[in-house]
């Protein structure tokens, strides 16, 4: 009983693993024959050529004697390859998204980067790279620049010939043995007979691999490359780009809700006080006197909420006077002992000033609080290249940046400009902060 | 009083105007940038000259440049600065000649019709005004700061109200106190810092800015 049972379920396990191979082996020789059909259409399309001569079908179309057929043969190569590279390139990368579950970005341009065409006082349209005659004309020359200018296309391009001399064979393999064995079959002799049986073999086990080299090939080959430097270049201004626009939503937020609650609802409370005064005026004229008192010292107070927000956006020191002295300003408010050189003016551009005050008034306030009896050295250096500047105090030191501390926020506004903060702070101090920043010297 | 008027929003320009011709005073003259300030200091001289800080061409602090050039070439040419922000740094630009007739105040105190034409009278007649902001600031220096920690608190306001220009019976009368009583407490409030008090209200003055003014050494 029990022998007869295993032996039952022993068999059925083989006959489950034969009918998976079976099935694993169908869908990859059908899979095979597609890519290999794929990869090798030009190939195929450079033979039909020499086929049609040899079956004679359009008499002498192809001869290897002449080679005026070899450029007529390259040049049906080149026009296939160029105008099949797209959606052969496309076809692949959705059998790949379905079969493997691998995404592969084509990477193509977007209409998006492109701008709108305009039409001009001339009549033309513009399309940013040529004059048109219509809206219409203006698009094509766009779609067809955008194409070909494309390098996700000249990758296609690439993929369309390494696939006909990689993916093609390997693909080819299942599908040539059983064609082999067929042929083979037909044969009546016992060696035939014997190499049909091999060649059968032979797809029943290539085919469930041989489609699977597509994938890494096609993970190398098709999708869009990191472009080394230029891509973490590109990441990089993507992140600075992202820091940017978030620094500036949340200063505009900030902004906001300051005029918000400050000077627009005293602004409010002002002229509600101004009504009341004007109708108590004749009746209370000494109710009505404290309440204009009242309005005055409202508008005093939002004009000193207003002063303290504009401080904050844009230092009025920094527009009169430029950074050297706006820093010697700070130095003066900071309360601590600082020193500061040059004294002479450094041009610069004002949003990159803006991110040196703000970056030197950051660390003179870390500065203030954790050493505030220190002497505080600040140097700004201009070079052709950098502008830095370098606050050194002789505190106790042991300062670290902390994700989202205020050295951080320095960190993140200056690397808006590529700059860069470097902090050294040993325990025992001094503390040097370094800010650079690179700006071409006008 | 004789005075010019270099203020480029023509709005406050006309209100200052209209401010110092409803109290009696004759505005001699009028100046929208900073050239034209300079101009018309040196051509009126006035008794005083009330001058915004940020005024075309540049508008960056061409006010300031223009009065403290006037003053340069015409020393002790009562000058009061407004501007929309204060800064310690420019109102130790204005003190650093110690020739007095200086004032450097916020715009909105002009709100105080009564307190601003007292500040411009104590300038004219070469005295300071100094916004309670820059006193503040400046009293919060370290250099300074070693002695003044010493004060109590009353010589510390004492002193503020002195820094910004005010005489000991207007003192006197801001902290409800008898002028007796404030002259007691600057007599110690100078000895404390060793500052020389000579008894002339606006040398004195002078005395507490060059002390608070001190540079950071």
């Amino acid at each position: 009983m029990d022998s007869t049972g295993s032996a039952d379920r022993e068999r059925g396990a083989m006959m489950r693993a034969i009918r998976s191979w079976l099935f694993a082996a169908g869908t990859g020789f059908a899979r095979s024959l597609i890519f290999a059909a794929s990869a090798l259409l030009v190939p195929i399309l450079c033979a039909v050529l020499p086929v049609l001569a040899a079956l004679h079908r359009f008499g002498r179309v192809w001869d290897w004697t002449n080679p005026w057929s070899w450029v007529g043969m390259l040049l049906l190569v080149a026009v296939f390859t160029l105008v099949g590279a797209r959606p052969l390139g496309t076809f692949v990368r959705r059998l790949l998204a379905r079969w493997s579950a691998t995404s592969i970005d084509a990477g193509y341009r977007s209409r998006e980067t492109d701008p709108v065409p305009v039409l001009l006082a001339t009549g033309y349209w513009w399309n940013g790279h040529s004059y048109e005659r219509s809206r219409r004309d203006a698009e094509r020359d766009q779609l067809w620049r955008r194409r070909i200018g494309d390098p996700a296309y000249w990758r296609d391009v690439r993929w369309v010939l390494r696939a006909a001399i990689t993916v093609g064979p390997v693909c080819a393999v299942p599908v040539a043995a059983l064609v082999g064995g067929i042929v083979a079959f037909a044969h009546p002799s016992v060696l035939a007979v014997a190499v049909g049986v091999l060649l059968v073999a032979l797809t029943l086990t290539t085919s469930p691999l041989a489609w699977r080299v597509v994938r890494p090939l096609a993970e190398r080959w098709l999708r869009p490359q990191d472009g080394g430097v230029l891509g973490e270049r590109v990441r990089q201004l993507e992140q600075q780009r992202l820091d940017l626009t978030a620094a500036q939503a949340a200063e505009i937020r900030r902004i906001e809700r300051n005029l918000h609650d400050g000077a627009q609802a005293r602004l409010v409370a002002v002229g509600l006080s101004l009504a009341t005064a004007e109708k108590l005026m004749d009746t209370d004229p000494e109710r009505a006197k404290v309440l204009l008192r009242e309005a005055r010292e409202g508008t005093s107070e939002s004009l000193g909420e207003l002063r303290n927000l504009v401080r904050g956006v844009n230092p009025p020191v920094l527009v009169e006077r430029g950074l050297v002295e706006a820093i010697r300003a700070l130095a003066l408010d900071s309360g601590l002992n600082v020193h500061v050189d040059p004294v002479r003016r450094v041009p610069l551009e004002a949003p990159i000033e803006a991110a040196l005050y703000f970056g030197v008034a950051e660390l003179l306030a870390n500065a203030a609080k954790y050493t505030p009896t220190a002497r505080v050295d600040v140097r700004i250096r201009r070079t052709a290249t950098t502008v830095e500047i370098e606050v050194v105090d002789d505190g106790p030191g042991g300062a670290t940046i902390t994700p989202g501390g205020g050295l951080d926020g320095i960190r993140r506004r200056v690397a808006a400009f590529d700059g860069t903060l470097t902090l050294a702070s040993p325990v025992g101090g001094p503390t040097r902060s370094t800010i650079v920043i690179p700006c071409e010297s006008s | 009083m004789r005075i010019v008027v270099a203020e480029d929003l023509f709005l406050l320009r006309g209100g200052i105007v209209g401010l110092l011709e409803a109290h009696g005073h004759e505005v001699v003259g009028t100046a929208a940038t900073g050239p034209e300030t300079l101009d018309a200091l040196l051509a009126h001289r006035p008794d005083v000259a009330i001058v915004d800080v940020r005024m075309p061409p540049t508008n960056t602090d061409e006010g300031l440049v223009a009065a403290l050039e006037a003053r340069r070439q015409v020393p002790g040419l009562p000058v009061l600065v407004l501007s929309q922000h204060v800064e310690q740094l420019y109102a130790r630009e204005l003190l650093a000649d110690q020739a007095g007739g200086v004032g450097y105040l916020l715009k909105d105190r002009v709100f105080d019709a009564d307190q601003f034409l007292d500040a411009l009278e104590r300038v004219a007649a070469g005295g300071t005004a100094l916004d309670p902001t820059v006193v503040a600031k400046l009293l919060a220096r370290p250099a300074a700061g070693t002695r003044l920690s010493a004060l109590t608190e009353r010589e510390r306001s004492v002193l503020a109200l002195m820094a910004e220009g005010l005489s000991n019976a207007a003192i006197a009368e801001k902290l409800f106190l008898s002028e007796g009583a404030i002259s007691k407490y600057t007599t110690t409030t100078f000895d404390k810092l060793g500052i020389h008090d000579d008894g002339a209200a606006n040398r004195r003055v002078l005395a507490v800015l060059a002390y608070l003014n001190e540079s950071d050494a």
